[in-house]
């Protein structure tokens, strides 16, 4: 019997302090692919929410609430994000729900965000038609594809003014969407493109190609490739000496320290669009990245400051919410207006799109071997070197 | 004017690019003409050399170049190893395949890349040598010139070292005792061995070789390429590619091949688009096969027998 008793007075413990802890903690489940072969990103995405959990709680959580974060795994397919989210809103009655890395597993949980009228906040989900179904309930803090190259775009016209320009590009789906995409965009800006060419990956020799580019004189070479492509790229066009105005990068292999170790010399000068970069003048994106770097030995990538911001986001949002009904959130949403490391964050209806934040795309040159944020002047962490020397009269 | 320099600049990159391109193919038709196998794992084993010249830099700062003297011998023992311990044996086994040891090539050429997967990861590297982009200038020569045209510094150096070591080879087989064993074995076994050759000892002595040929070719690229585990299935179907061409085992045929390879790739490139050198590529390997069986030096020796 005393036994009994005993176990019975341990349970209640328990239960009162699990009920205890309940009301000084706020649960998010966050999907994540952890397996799968967007694992590399979930894992940045993951470290990185953390490194923002950490901070919150640190500095008083949310309205006095600790949070407490439970990363799902999706495998980045699709089916699975959908089922993890039905859970999270039907079962765990979470109040709002964020996180996924891919297009297609965000815009899979934006349909059933809308359908329950639960707020969804997309992190990095880029495609551009998951903020142009008009849903009330989804709204995305990252640039969509579409505007990815606007920031390189802005530097073309107002510093280079390009009259021509050659692209070349890997033959995979990543280079052909960012070739087609440029296309585009230097159609509405007026530039005429001469050559547009595709090689295969893990090409050895370039300089046919690059030769061909050199005859036809283009003021910008702009380029879509993996970091060593990217880097061999642009050895062999200091060999050759192409003297184009401007050496352009879209982003990948051009955007990461590794391009400028391999390239050395070669890649001083070259430009390249990004989201975000380590050392950008946003308030606190450069002690995010350095901490980050503190605990896991590298840089982030942009996906680790989008999901490090998005938790500020969540935390700005439901300071400001009346109460924690999806319609007050929602109008939190709405008027949400503040800076995070990953840029400012606005959720506006324009162009089509709806709750879709509009920022800078940031432009990075490589200066005295490192890469320095150009773009847009009011972030800039060095000031740009336009015109660039020509390849005879460097050193 | 600028056609002018157009052509000459991809000629000149094709050549290049094609003298490499024997070397890898020179080794792959060695072994064909004397063990009458495709080694399959020919660019796997250049990737264990290009792995050994990266490490040699790394750790103790040794030059690619410098690595060759390494990096062949390391890899002649290797191919002694392989033949002696691997390839015999099997080629007792009965089978229903006719071609046991092609088969345990590829099964090497998985082991090593994968290997290499386990043990330097799948990362990318490259060997950061200061004159990588070094280039040589027509203008810098002839201060008059009307085109400008580029010869890189360990592009050209590659080459001729990949010459001097085709020129050694060929005084090897020429002139030498083994070298005319060796020769002998692959126009002939039974005779060979009629004549008292030693012809396990000689297919050894071959697979060593051209294991230590290929590892020169991956100290040669190191400085203007880059490695990964699994680069050497590139690098195999280029020697195959090669070896066809320029018909199967013969080591003249093999340099022709790969110097026709390298200026058409070229060429394919700067003329068609570079994204239609694979197909160009497959396309010659399957003409050939068609309409010239024998490969290139099967010409030759119609117009030797006309005479």
């Amino acid at each position: 019997m005393k036994v009994l008793k005993l176990i019975a007075a341990s349970i209640c413990t328990i239960v009162f302090c699990a009920l205890g802890a309940q009301a000084r903690s706020i649960t998010f489940g966050v999907p994540l692919p952890l397996t799968g072969t967007n694992a590399k990103f979930g894992e940045i995405e993951k470290k990185s929410y953390e490194i923002a959990r950490d901070e919150i709680n640190a500095r008083g959580g949310i309205r006095g609430m600790k949070i407490v974060l439970t990363f799902e795994d999706s495998q980045g397919k699709p089916e699975i994000s959908r089922s993890i989210i039905e859970r999270l809103i039907d079962v765990k009655k979470q109040p709002l729900v964020f996180g996924e890395y891919s297009s297609s597993c965000s815009k899979a949980i934006a349909a059933v965000a809308e359908e329950r009228n639960v707020p969804y906040l997309v992190v990095t989900g880029a495609a551009d038609d998951i903020t142009q179904q008009h849903y009330k309930y989804v709204f995305r803090m990252n640039p969509s594809n579409a505007y990815y190259a606007t920031g390189f775009m802005s530097f073309l016209e107002h510093v280079v003014k390009p009259k021509t320009m050659a692209i070349l590009y890997e033959s995979s789906d990543f280079g052909t969407s960012g070739a087609e995409d440029m296309v585009n965009q230097a159609r509405r800006a007026g530039i005429r493109i001469l050559i547009k060419e595709q090689y295969e990956k893990g090409a050895v020799d370039f300089k046919p190609i690059l030769s061909k580019v050199k005859a036809a004189r283009p003021d910008v070479i702009y380029m879509v490739s993996y970091v060593m492509d990217a880097a061999l790229l642009m050895r062999q066009i200091k060999e050759l000496r192409i003297d184009a105005k401007l050496f352009a990068g879209g982003a990948a292999g051009f955007a990461i320290p590794e391009f400028i170790d391999n390239a050395k010399d070669a890649s001083e000068y070259v430009v390249t669009a990004t989201l975000w970069s380590p050392q950008v003048a946003y308030p606190g994106s450069k002690q995010f990245a350095e901490k980050y770097k503190r605990m896991y030995q590298d840089y982030p990538s942009y996906h680790g400051a989008e999901a490090y911001s998005a938790l500020y986001i969540i935390k700005n949002v439901l300071t400001r919410a009346r109460t924690w009904k999806p319609g007050d959130i929602r109008a939190a949403f709405k008027t949400t207006n503040m800076m995070t490391a990953f840029g400012p964050i606005r959720f506006v209806d324009r162009a089509g799109y709806t709750n879709q934040n509009f920022m800078d795309t940031l432009v990075m040159q490589v200066i005295r071997g490192q890469h320095e944020t150009i773009w847009p002047i009011k972030y800039a962490s060095a000031k740009y070197i336009y015109p660039i020397p020509k390849w005879k009269n460097r050193r | 004017m600028a056609q002018l320099e157009l052509f000459s600049q991809t000629l000149i990159s094709g050549f290049l690019l094609g003298g490499l391109y024997a070397l890898i193919g020179l080794g792959m038709a060695l072994i064909m003409g004397v063990m009458r196998i495709i080694n399959l794992a020919h660019g796997d084993i250049m990737m264990v050399a290009m792995y050994i010249a990266y490490w040699l830099y790394v750790l103790l700062g040794i030059d690619p170049y410098i690595s060759v003297f390494i990096a062949a011998p390391a890899l002649f023992v290797f191919g002694l190893g392989a033949q002696k311990y691997l390839l015999t044996p099997v080629m007792k086994v009965d089978s229903i395949l006719p071609h046991n040891q092609v088969i345990l090539t590829v099964g090497m050429a998985m082991v090593l890349s994968n290997l290499a997967t386990v043990f330097f990861t799948g990362n990318y590297r490259s060997v950061p040598v200061s004159y990588a982009s070094s280039a040589w200038y027509l203008t810098d020569i002839w201060k008059g010139s009307p085109i400008e045209l580029s010869l890189s510094l360990p592009w050209t150096l590659s080459f001729v070292i990949a010459v001097v070591i085709t020129i050694a080879l060929w005084i090897f087989l020429g002139k030498t005792d083994m070298g005319k064993s060796i020769r002998a074995t692959a126009q002939d076994l039974d005779a060979a061995r009629l004549m008292g050759v030693n012809v396990d000892r000689m297919r050894m002595v071959t697979f060593g070789l051209g294991c230590a040929l290929v590892a020169c070719a991956g100290c040669l690229f190191i400085p203007i390429y880059y490695l990964y585990p699994s680069l050497g299935k590139q690098f195999t179907n280029i020697g195959f590619v090669i070896t066809v061409i320029g018909g199967m085992g013969s080591t003249n045929g093999a340099v022709i091949g790969g110097l026709i390879l390298g200026i058409f790739e070229s060429m394919t490139a700067t003329y068609i688009g570079m994204g239609w050198a694979p197909v160009g590529r497959f396309a010659i390997f399957v003409l050939a096969l068609v309409f010239l069986p024998g490969g290139i030096v099967s010409i030759f020796r119609w117009k030797k027998a006309r005479r």
